[in-house]
């Protein structure tokens, strides 16, 4: 009458791939688990089999080549800051790890699990009961996008802190599926569709965070939260300038995905910030309205802007 | 489902898990060690932490199979043969343990981060328990607990032990600081909460929910559930038809929906099963038809004529949802406000906000040759009692009530609750006992919490900064349902009457029935807008008139031994000596109106009832009972229907009856509310327990007094006023007799056996002739003030709150660390609805229904907070107590709006303050500034 259920654990991610074809149809890699098994808890995806990866030793080391740090994907959120490589070169990824959720949180998620955390939305992260009783968005097999009041496009918001951080940084991804390796620019993999906000295929698993070295990267995060603790982003930027001028703002928390604005440190931030108020398709699924949510997109890049030129 | 092994400190368990279970939930369901607590099932709460290969684990987000044949710390094993951790008995010793739900979690996080930490700052300290949501201590005795082991351990400072007990100076009792009696019980995980009872063979219960806010029910089909194996039974509203609410006045609520639902989330049936997970999957196949209706979800749709549609109750001779009109006038507010000097009149309004008490509801209940048994979270043992006979249909002796520990309640558990009654009922019908534990979601659903509300409210002083008139215009959405709504609409307006001085006083306040979770008593019931809404008016008189908004206050203050407008019998009053504290503490006066700008200091007062003076349901019996028993052996046990809810009743019962028979706290043992070994207490609500069941406590404790006194008379040939009772021992003024307590038992009991003598607590007559006249009527009021310093960022419109200063006026500190938590507790609180909290609704949904969403703040919200006990020896409290569990949150919310007013001159009407709002009204300010300028 119940479900069967299957837990397995493995120890390469060869092993890890494999479990995933074989369990295909109804699976969910499992890394620290913090926001999949809270999903699943509320039963917004519930998975028949969980395929454990945090016993694959070989994802929780970050290594450091002469133009690059690789961090593992299941390096967790709170191990960063041990890492001195990081401490030097992107202070603000650890402050941006440090400012996800809770310190125990922190503990157990990873940073592959964060730069894949699933999009949220005041009305989809609901228990199912809920979600009934709403009407059901779009985002769990609705025909309307609830918090539009009724546009056919999901805009569930992309939470993740440390994205931003790291694709302002021009950060990689090596991604492991049975076809074998491949690395793509982080940013290329968020689809902007609230329902599917990634276009990894389920199978694949992310093996390395990889970081440039040596460009100089200067970088400023910056996150609205009702709270200090505990809470979700409302608003992520994170703005970076490196040593050949190039200035990178990314946004996250006001559209289904982090939006990346490229530009020159002496262009005109005007003009920058008009194009993150275009890209982004804020929508009133928070603590804090669109409208607030908007005004400080402007004003989180106004203060970034002004401190990075110090 | 497979075979799994744990090491959990340091004892092999070898369980059957199932391949998703949690490893919270396989801790204390298989192996019985519910010292670990599930307070969200989210990660969210902390209070499920454990220690997994000496690393700290959220265990209700941790699957099981993760950590097979792993080393497991659960609070049961932080201590060892010797003793308790020294981190828990610095817990036990600075009184960081009220309720002690979130304590477990608590210690065991703060273990984990000093083993890796061992030295770390105060702000290390906070940010390490961040994830960790107290909602009784605001935080503060817990750090400090943490940072004394850092001293302690890092820094060799000693910190003195904190152990009153056999050591004890024994003639100084009443007003020591100690712990709780049972506070090193929960410290260690072994205090039984009502989820951690196990009766063998139990049922578990879900409930399906209404998914319409107002609909009728048409059908309900049970069958393909019923098909279900290990499905026991499916209960639906018809087979509970007596109605019950906890007012008499207001019995208008089914345990499950009939005929119609009036909110979503009502419970529409009820499934027993195996397991919960059976009885879970059970609700989704039961098929429920409906028929939504119009449905009212605020103020406005309900207080005005609803033309063809169908009311929420067939109540009221009027086509409307106005539940009730509560109104009272002491002179002409009209010709009032005509003639003050100068008036000022807002209109504010208010979201409704929860308890946000970290133990879910939860009960077991059964049947047997006895009748009913049921364990469960309740505030109210007494009035459930009533309740479950009632609906129940049998005679109140065969219903026994047993409240275990509580973790908090805050009014929150102070209604009998439908869950209640359906596992009673089911209980009856399959023979076995039943379970139920709510989740999250469902308790916040159950609600009961603050009402949202709206007033427009005028006040008028004259130019000497006097206040001469008071109108208000109050309307309250009450949800559902009434629960004690009759009380928070008169408590609205009649407890403006104090703690100033006001001839000219009136109030309306109109309650409405809307299709929402009901509404109902919460901390500082009824008066903690109304209360904010005055306070910000004063500040604005204060600041129109060019006055200090603390010397204002202080010009009005209510005396001591006086009458208000409404007959309250005002007697100890410590507003002045509390106001002036706070005042002082905080260099107010070098500080308000000169710091920068974007900082600011407000000032907020208010006062508090110690207990109704009428019970809610009208007999003559008292409204507290004490027993006490007091055998050869030299016990005294203490038998109270008193509900300790984690404010600490059962160790104020024990001091006052130490205090009065002169004898060791380690002599007293206190057995409360279970309502088949304990008299009759009303329960803990109006903040009523210290002032009535301690002096109950005390009429008992003389009364054994006298007894003993008696005896040793006789035996000795004295009179027996010339008895005295100290320092465990029975003397004479000339010391020609002296015995020690056991001595003195010896003689009381010989030829007699054991004593049982009985104290009681009946409120004195009160209050006026006229109608409402007993709305707030109390034998005591509390008093108190706060300063609020805070920061705001003009640019983002956050408010940064930096210190609370806050003072409170509790007649007596029968134990004043107990009282600084219950302060400390009510501004954290206040806190949160002053900055972050509310209950989010969606076309009558609550959207926020979770510990990530609904804000209670964190300690790194919570600012400094400074605690001073102001005492005024009230004549009547027990030796001079009264309450000090509510009242205090009216103050604090005031304090910080009038900060952000002095900080950049906006005036804050709606709460929560939220950023975006303080930056909508900078903006206008603005505009209004440039356009004075053009």
């Amino acid at each position: 009458m119940i479900a069967e259920k299957i837990y397995i654990k493995t120890a390469t991610a060869d092993e890890a791939i494999s479990m995933a074809y074989a369990h295909k149809d109804d699976f969910c890699y499992l890394a620290g688990g913090t926001d999949v098994l809270v999903n699943k808890y509320q039963g917004n995806k519930e998975s028949k089999c969980l395929i454990d990866i945090t016993g694959i030793a070989e994802l929780k080391q970050v290594t450091i080549t002469d133009t690059h740090v690789k961090i593992g994907s299941l390096v967790r959120l709170d191990d960063l800051k041990k890492h001195p490589v990081l401490q030097a070169s992107f202070p603000a990824l650890i402050i941006a790890a440090g400012e996800v959720a809770s310190p125990m949180l922190r503990k157990t998620a990873t940073i592959g699990g964060n730069v894949l955390c699933e999009n949220r939305c005041s009305f989809y992260n609901q228990s199912e009961w809920w979600r009934e009783a709403v009407g059901y968005c779009l985002k769990c097999e609705g025909d309307v996008c609830i918090a539009t009041g009724g546009k056919k496009a999901c805009f569930s918001k992309f939470v993740s802190d440390t994205a931003p951080v790291l694709i302002s940084a021009g950060a990689q991804l090596e991604i492991a599926d049975f076809d074998g390796t491949h690395i793509v620019d982080l940013e290329t993999i968020y689809t902007g569709d609230g329902i599917k906000p990634r276009n990894l295929p389920e199978t694949a698993l992310i093996l390395n965070i990889i970081l440039p070295l040596g460009h100089d990267f200067l970088i400023v995060f910056k996150k609205l939260r009702p709270r200090l603790a505990v809470d979700f982003t409302s608003l992520t930027t994170a703005v970076s300038t490196d040593k050949h001028g190039n200035l990178r703002m990314v946004i996250g928390g006001v559209d289904p995905k982090p939006v990346l604005i490229k530009g020159r440190v002496e262009g005109n931030r005007e003009d920058y910030i008009k194009s993150a108020l275009q890209k982004t398709r804020v929508v009133d699924n928070d603590f804090y309205s669109r409208k607030y949510r908007r005004d400080m997109i402007r004003v989180f890049l106004e203060q970034s802007f002004e401190e990075l030129m110090r | 489902m497979k075979q799994a092994t744990f090491y959990i400190n340091g004892k092999k368990h070898q369980v059957i898990v199932g391949e998703h279970d949690m490893l919270s939930d396989v801790i204390r369901n298989k192996t019985g060690l519910t010292g670990t607590k599930q307070g969200c099932s989210q990660g969210s709460c902390g209070a499920c932490t454990i220690l997994v290969n000496s690393e700290a684990v959220l265990g209700c987000i941790t699957p099981a199979m993760r950590f097979e044949g792993a080393k497991i710390t659960t609070i049961e094993g932080v201590a060892t043969a010797e003793g308790l951790h020294r981190l828990q008995e610095l817990f036990v010793e600075k009184g960081a343990i009220q309720c002690g739900f979130c304590t477990p979690g608590m210690v065991l996080t703060a273990i984990d981060f000093l083993q890796n930490n061992p030295d770390p700052t105060i702000d290390e300290i906070k940010l390490a328990l961040s994830g960790n949501i107290c909602r009784c201590t605001g935080y503060k005795k817990i750090i400090e607990a943490v940072t004394d082991y850092v001293k302690e351990t890092q820094h060799n400072k000693n910190i003195p032990h904190r152990q009153p007990g056999p050591n004890e100076a024994p003639n100084k009792i009443v007003g020591v600081s100690r712990p709780y009696i049972e506070a090193t019980r929960k410290v260690q995980g072994l205090a039984d909460y009502a989820d951690d009872y196990q009766v063998k063979d139990a049922l578990h219960v879900k409930f399906l929910r209404s998914i319409y806010p107002h609909a009728l029910i048409d059908h309900i089909d049970k069958s393909e559930a019923l098909k279900m194996e290990g499905v026991r039974y499916i209960a639906t509203g018809e087979e509970i038809p007596v109605t019950f609410g906890v007012l008499p006045i207001s019995q208008d609520e089914t345990a499950m929906a009939i005929e119609k639902t009036r909110y979503v989330g009502e419970i529409v049936a009820a499934v027993a099963a195996d397991t919960e997970e059976i009885a879970a999957e059970a609700c989704k196949r039961i098929l429920v038809k409906y028929t939504p209706i119009k449905e009212f979800l605020t103020i406005d749709d309900s207080i005005n004529d609803i033309g063809p549609n169908q009311k929420i109750h067939e109540y009221g001779k009027f086509n409307n949802n106005i539940h009730k009109k509560a109104e009272l006038r002491f002179g002409d507010q009209a010709q009032g406000l005509k003639d003050a000097d100068v008036v000022s009149k807002m209109s504010f309004a208010f979201e409704g906000i929860n308890h946000g008490f970290t133990e879910p509801h939860a009960a077991t209940a059964w049947w047997d040759e006895n009748g009913l048994t049921i364990i469960t979270a309740t505030q109210v043992t007494h009035y459930l009692q009533r309740a479950l006979a009632k609906t129940m249909e049998v005679p109140l002796s065969r219903v026994r009530v047993i409240k275990p520990y509580i973790g908090g309640g805050f009014g929150g558990k102070g209604d009998p609750f439908p869950h209640e009654i359906i596992i009673s009922h089911i209980a009856r019908k399959t023979r076995k006992p039943v379970r139920v534990c709510l989740t999250r979601e469902e308790v916040f659903l159950n609600n009961h919490g603050r009402h949202p509300s709206k007033m427009n409210i005028s006040l008028g002083a004259d130019n000497d900064g006097y206040l001469k008139v008071l109108d208000a215009d109050i309307a309250i959405d009450g949800g559902a349902y009434g629960s004690f709504g009759v009380v928070t609409s008169y408590y609205n307006g009649v407890l403006l009457q104090a703690p100033y001085k006001l001839d000219n006083f009136g109030f309306k306040t109109i309650r409405v029935y809307t299709n929402k979770p009901q509404c109902g008593a919460m901390r500082g019931h009824g008066a903690v807008n109304s209360r904010f809404a005055v306070e910000s008016l004063i500040d604005d008189i204060a600041h129109r008139i060019h006055m200090d908004p603390v010397e204002m206050r202080l010009k009005n203050f209510l005396d001591s031994n006086t009458l208000t407008v409404g007959h309250y019998r005002i007697t100890s009053n410590g507003s002045r000596e509390s106001l002036q504290t706070v005042a002082d503490q905080s260099e107010w006066a070098n500080k308000h109106g000169k710091m920068e700008y974007g900082h600011g200091l407000g000032v907020g007062c208010g006062f508090f009832i110690s207990g109704s003076a009428l019970p809610i349901i009208w007999n003559e019996l008292p409204q507290s009972t004490v027993h006490l028993k007091v055998d050869f052996d030299g016990r005294v046990l203490i038998t109270s229907g008193a509900n300790d809810i984690g404010q600490g009743s059962d160790t104020m019962l024990a001091i006052i009856v130490a205090e009065v028979l002169g004898i060791n706290m380690d002599k007293i043992f206190v057995v409360a509310a279970d309502t088949l070994l304990t008299p009759v207490d009303l329960g803990s609500y109006s903040s009523r327990v210290t002032f009535m069941a301690g002096n109950a406590a005390k009429n008992a404790a003389e009364n054994l007094r006298t007894e003993i006194s008696s005896a040793i008379a006789t035996k000795k040939g004295i009179e027996a006023s010339e008895l005295n009772f100290s320092e465990e021992k029975v003397f004479s003024n000339d010391k020609s007799i002296e015995l020690s307590w056991l001595d003195a038992i010896e003689i009381l009991t010989a030829n007699r056996g054991a004593v049982s003598v009985s104290g009681k607590y009946i409120s004195p007559k009160l209050g006026g002739d006229f109608k409402g006249s007993g709305a707030g009527l109390s034998p005591s009021y509390s008093f108190g003030a706060c300063v609020a310093e805070v920061k705001v960022d003009i640019n983002t419109g956050h408010v940064r709150l930096l210190n609370v200063w806050g003072a409170h006026d509790c007649g007596r500190a029968l134990n004043p660390m107990a009282v600084e938590g219950q302060l400390e507790g009510s501004w954290h609180m206040g806190i949160g609805q002053a900055l972050s909290e509310e209950m989010r609704y969606y076309n009558g949904l609550l959207v926020n229904n979770n510990f990530i969403d609904y804000k209670i703040p964190t300690t790194l919200d919570t600012p400094d907070i400074h605690t001073n006990i102001i005492e005024t020896m009230d004549p009547e409290g027990p030796f001079g107590a009264k309450e000090c569990g509510e009242g205090a949150i009216h103050p604090v919310i005031p304090a910080i709006a009038n900060a952000i007013f002095d900080a950049v001159g906006i005036r804050i009407t709606n709460l929560p303050i939220k950023s975006e709002d303080v930056l909508e009204l900078l903006k206008q300010k603005s505009v209004l500034t440039d356009q004075m300028a053009e």
